[in-house]
């Protein structure tokens, strides 16, 4: 964490280098929160992409006292990941449940390279496809928990919200998750 | 302490994550073990969470971290002229491009030297490839020859070894044993276990016919036995 600001404070001073070493260490982690939100990883990357450009032009707006650089980026990348979805809500097909299911399977197949195909598997495939049928706000408190392994008190930050709100988004997120895969027939692993 | 579904479900999460305080969660667990609703809930949702820690980190795509590079930094200049010779020297000096640079000269006097190329006194015409081909080539055969040669020895001196180590191990009389009693055997007959024939009776003979047969392969070792042999029938 130490590290990340000296190399916000290089940055700041002009070193390209440094802003390099910053991409490397968190692009990844950034990519992965942009592909289970969006569930397709072409928008994953340019999402990602995004997410950096924005960071570099207000990277002088980072105070290292309000926390850590990587909970700062992931706040920006939750912000950019909200507005991406309300911009593009208009184009998405709500349908229900039961109809979207094998469509989703069929896109899922369709949209995919196959060496995403291998590395995914079946189950991750379902779990990736539920996840998106979740509402936004429980998706995003899920993910930062279960996936990125967040603490509370960092959703808290990153979500802008009270830990109250974070503990219930977290709690009804997993329900829903739970019941969507029950629904879907999905087997413990 | 009363526990209630709603309970179950607003405290799953905390129940999951180990943040209940003890008398909650025995609370909990005992509600949970005896409701038909709370049992499957608390399950799926186990498996949900079990699920999604199951999901693989992906690797970003290669290209990201150059467009995202690109798109901040700007494109990254090409080096011409001068600056550019300054940076290829920069490269050779680095401890990566020397320690390449002498396993490859080691490798190429290795090759050099083993087709037969004279250090000391250097010809251009050695280094011709028909040259190079006719010297590995007579450099391979003579290896293979020694090779060859080295194994037949071995196999030779380990010959004479076995002979001599079972020459040693042979009783020489039976003179002092005591024939054990077999009921099996009936007076008159042989136990056809240890055969005595006249061709084991006589191992003299057969030491020296195997004698004569290393002699014939070795017509070093063949004059010096001669020698021995003739000093022995000599009377003193």
């Amino acid at each position: 964490m130490e590290q990340d600001a000296q190399l916000v404070q290089q940055c700041l001073l002009g070193d390209g280098s440094a802003w390099e070493e910053l991409v490397r260490r968190h692009s990844r982690r950034i990519f992965n929160i942009c592909y289970r939100f969006t569930g397709n990883r072409t928008e994953a990357e340019d999402l990602s992409q995004d997410v950096f450009l924005r960071v570099y032009r207000t990277l002088a707006s980072y105070r290292s006292a309000h926390g850590g650089f990587a909970t700062w980026v992931t706040s920006v990348t939750r912000n950019l990941l909200i507005d991406h979805y309300r911009r593009t809500k208009r184009d998405r097909v709500t349908d229900s449940l039961d109809d979207a299911m094998p469509m989703v399977e069929n896109k899922e197949s369709s949209g995919r390279r196959p060496d995403e195909l291998a590395l995914l598997g079946e189950l991750s495939m379902q779990v990736q496809s539920a996840l998106t049928h979740l509402s936004p706000e429980l998706r995003e408190a899920v993910i930062l928990r279960d996936l990125q392994q967040l603490e509370y008190s960092e959703i808290q930050t990153v979500l802008a919200v009270p830990e109250g709100t974070v503990k219930s988004r977290i709690n009804r997120g997993r329900i829903e998750l739970a019941r969507i895969l029950q629904q879907m027939g999905v087997r413990p692993s | 302490m009363i526990w209630t579904c709603e309970q179950t479900e607003q405290l799953l999460t905390d129940y999951l994550d180990g943040l209940l305080p003890a008398e909650e969660q025995r609370a909990f667990d005992l509600h949970v073990n005896s409701c038909e609703r709370c049992t499957p809930l608390v399950a799926g949702v186990s498996r949900a969470v079990a699920n999604l820690h199951s999901l693989p980190e992906l690797e970003a795509p290669p290209r990201l971290v150059y467009n995202i590079l690109d798109a901040t930094l700007g494109p990254r200049e090409t080096v011409t002229g001068w600056a550019a010779m300054l940076a290829w020297l920069r490269g050779i000096a680095s401890p990566k491009f020397a320690y390449g640079s002498l396993s490859f000269a080691a490798t190429f006097m290795m090759i050099v030297t083993a087709s037969g190329f004279n250090w000391k006194k250097p010809r251009v015409a050695d280094l011709a490839p028909a040259a190079i081909y006719r010297n590995t080539n007579r450099q391979v055969h003579l290896a293979y020859a020694r090779g060859t040669k080295y194994v037949s020895d071995l196999r030779v001196v380990y010959e004479i070894q076995s002979r001599l180590r079972q020459d040693n191990e042979l009783p020489t009389s039976n003179e002092g044993t005591v024939p054990e009693n077999n009921p099996q055997k009936q007076p008159g007959s042989s136990d056809g276990t240890n055969p005595a024939t006249p061709r084991q009776q006589n191992r003299a003979n057969e030491i020296n016919s195997q004698i004569q047969m290393l002699a014939e392969e070795l017509p070093l070792l063949s004059s010096k036995l001669s020698l021995v042999a003739l000093e022995g029938s000599t009377p003193r």
